[in-house]
């Protein structure tokens, strides 16, 4: 019997070597153009908006920019797995020289990552923006804001005249638009990015908790409060009241497939961040009106992130070189930037093209209003720099956020297991 | 054995400190026992699906072989291509739901968002792609089995159940022995699958195995020295499986 299991052994071996042998290799691509005597990498990430042909051209034209460089594309499986992409590269050594929108956290504090001096961010608005003890690992090329997208249709139809401005408007709209037969939210969460009820938690943390408290994450940081905090768990209540499992269409939904649902009109309201404007056509674009997080008492609070640009590599093969690149990629990109990532450009003087879509320009404005006359806070789980919290803290906020909404968990033990999980990845 | 994060210049030797806190993790806990429970699904409905569906394969002829390299074709494709077909058919709103809600059913199950289901649903995914290399196996140990042997049973008057019982199964006892070990490793080493249909999910206590656990620890958290201190317990684990295993059947082959 011993040479039987020996033959069968080898036949399967043999098989499963042949099949290696069919397997598609590589997580990479090469791009770009131009020639040089320095070769660079740049991690990228593609999207339906930033695809393999929008980065080969921005890249060809920096490099029209900066000559004597050759740029190495790489490309992370997903816009959402960059960071652990990028992590997952530097542990084997082959961290990329240049690196579009990585999380510096980690990367900056073990000395992996180049610092920007202040001479060289002259031409940024916030140049301390997600400092690590007052140095800058991550050109803050860009603001994101987080607000709600809704169909004016769905609105119509369940009779509400205006975009709710207060939380109890916002309330009432909800049972409206339930009443009317419609979906009142559109959030996703399903692999693999289960980041979608972040979106709304998130803002609902910057009118509940940031809003109230701009020192609060100071305090969690110091050990001086945490997440029983009444101001953090109104936000939690109020996450709960809002958007439970009867409220939302379809949870298992993806990014694309809950984006996708929205734009098809599955669902009234899209908490989502300011690069949405960049994925409705022309008609969407006149279909879809945006508003903040209603406050309690109406009061204008938009979540904000400063950063998001480009970092370099400590190690790279001519530091110098790649700072230039990447500094000058991030003017080349501005605009495109804004038209295809909706970003707010965060240079010096910037001016975005007048041809944006009309969405772009409502949440600009809705953002302009909240820098002249509401606040503007931090965005939960977006706050980089020394104050950030822990790395991959927030996958257990996403996490804990699905049972929070499915109903497998309530308000306190949602608390429970966040103070459990910051305990332990504070450590 | 050390307390190496991303976020910390200095790295210090902890002893066995990692491996203490992974026993106290209720999340650690949680994930062995996911893996485990995996690893039984798939280990005894691949076995049983693999026999029967290469016992009806046995025979020659071209629809035959056309249902071979169908059952074989989720072996060669990606575990990531599987899982995204996977995922299209267990989605809240995929194909199955759909052919439900077409059939009158109101609240079709959430397949994958449904913590009763999902484990189970990220398991039949599993055996679903592992079935063709249990069925070559198995058709390679039926093509090693003498005919004579079958021939004088048949002669001697048994029937087909006699023959396979008394024949037929304990002649394919090598093979078991190799789907049972090469399914048992598999199933433990289970990432791929977990991170395209549920991301660990849905919720807290999903489906997170042990090795989507190491790499959410090592690269999500930024703790490698935890994650080394986890997979370390999964290579203990497997190892013990796998060789208690492997000697349990190779005993069962011992004794024909």
């Amino acid at each position: 019997m011993g040479k039987l299991t020996n033959r069968v052994a080898m036949t399967t071996a043999l098989g499963l070597v042949a099949l290696t042998g069919c397997s598609v290799g590589g997580g990479s691509t090469s791009g770009g153009s131009g020639g040089g005597d320095v070769k660079l990498s740049l991690l990228t990430f593609e999207t339906p908006n930033l695809t393999a042909k929008y980065w080969d051209d921005i890249i060809a034209r920096t490099n029209a920019e900066v000559p004597g460089v050759k740029i190495e594309k790489l490309v992370a499986p997903s816009s959402e797995q960059r960071n652990e992409y990028a992590r997952q590269l530097d542990s084997t050594g082959a961290l990329p020289d240049i690196m579009v929108a990585v999380d510096p956290a980690g990367l900056a504090e073990s000395g992996k990552l180049a610092k920007f001096s202040r001479a060289e961010l002259a031409d940024w608005n916030d140049p301390t923006a997600n400092s690590f003890d007052g140095d800058i690992y991550q050109l803050p090329t860009n603001s994101q804001t987080w607000q709600i997208y809704y169909q004016k249709a769905a609105f119509k139809k369940a009779g509400i005249a205006k975009p709710p401005a207060t939380w109890n408007d916002l309330l009432a709209a909800v049972g409206k638009l339930k009443k009317a037969g419609v979906k009142p939210f559109v959030i996703g969460g399903g692999a693999p990015d289960g980041l979608g009820p972040r979106w709304t938690f998130s803002q609902l943390v910057a009118t509940e908790v940031y809003a109230k408290d701009p020192k609060w994450l100071d305090k969690l940081a110091a050990g001086k409060t945490d997440f029983s905090d009444p101001l953090f768990v109104s936000a939690a209540t109020k996450m709960k009241a809002l958007a439970g499992k009867q409220n939302v269409d379809d949870l298992s939904a993806t990014y694309a497939e809950a984006q996708d649902a929205f734009l098809a009109g599955k669902g009234a309201m899209y908490p989502m961040g300011s690069w949405f404007p960049a994925a409705p056509n022309k008609a969407q674009q006149k279909q879809i009106g945006v508003f903040a997080m209603p406050t309690q008492d109406g009061s204008l609070v938009m979540p904000t992130y400063t950063g998001g640009g480009l970092s370099v590599s400590a190690k790279s093969e001519n530091v110098a070189k790649a700072k230039k690149w990447a500094i000058e990629f991030s003017k080349q990109n501005a605009d495109g930037g804004a038209r295809y990532d909706g970003l707010f450009v965060a240079l010096k003087g910037y001016k975005p093209p007048t041809d944006l879509p009309p969405l772009y320009n409502e949440t600009l404005g809705l953002y302009e209003k909240g820098r002249s006359s509401g606040k503007v806070t931090a965005d939960f789980g977006s706050e980089g720099g020394s104050l950030a919290l822990p790395s991959g803290f927030m996958t257990e906020v996403d996490a804990s956020l699905t049972d929070l909404l499915n109903g497998r968990s309530d308000v306190p033990t949602f608390v429970k297991k966040l103070n459990t999980k910051f305990k332990e990845l504070s450590k | 054995m050390t307390d190496e994060r991303a976020t910390r210049p200095k790295t210090s030797f902890v002893g066995l400190d990692n491996y203490r806190l992974l026993i106290q993790d209720e999340g650690f806990r949680h994930s062995l026992w996911n893996t485990v429970i995996i690893t039984v699904i798939v280990v005894l409905l691949t076995n049983v699906l693999g026999l029967a569906i290469a016992l009806l394969l046995r025979k020659q002829g071209r629809l035959y072989s056309l249902l071979r390299s169908v059952y074989f074709t989720p072996v060669i494709l990606s575990a990531v291509v599987v899982s995204v077909i996977g995922r299209s058919i267990l989605a809240d709103k995929g194909l199955l739901n759909s052919t439900l809600v077409s059939m009158g059913v109101d609240n079709p199950p959430g397949w994958l968002t449904d913590p009763s289901y999902a484990l189970y649903s990220v398991s039949g995914i599993m055996v679903w792609q592992m079935l063709g290399f249990a069925v070559v196996v198995y058709l390679a140990g039926l093509a090693g089995i003498p005919v004579e042997l079958e021939e004088a049973a048949s002669l001697d008057g048994a029937g087909p159940w006699q023959q396979f019982r008394a024949i037929t199964w304990p002649m394919l006892a090598p093979a078991l022995t190799i789907n049972t070990v090469m399914l048992m490793i598999s199933s433990f080493k289970i990432y791929d699958q977990i991170a395209v249909l549920t991301n660990g999910g849905p919720g807290t206590d999903g489906t997170a195995t042990v090795a989507f656990d190491v790499v959410r620890t090592a690269f999500s958290e930024q703790r490698p020295g935890v994650a080394s201190a986890m997979a370390g317990i999964m290579l203990v684990v497997v190892a013990i499986a796998s060789v208690t295993t492997l000697r349990l059947l190779q005993r069962r082959e011992a004794n024909l």
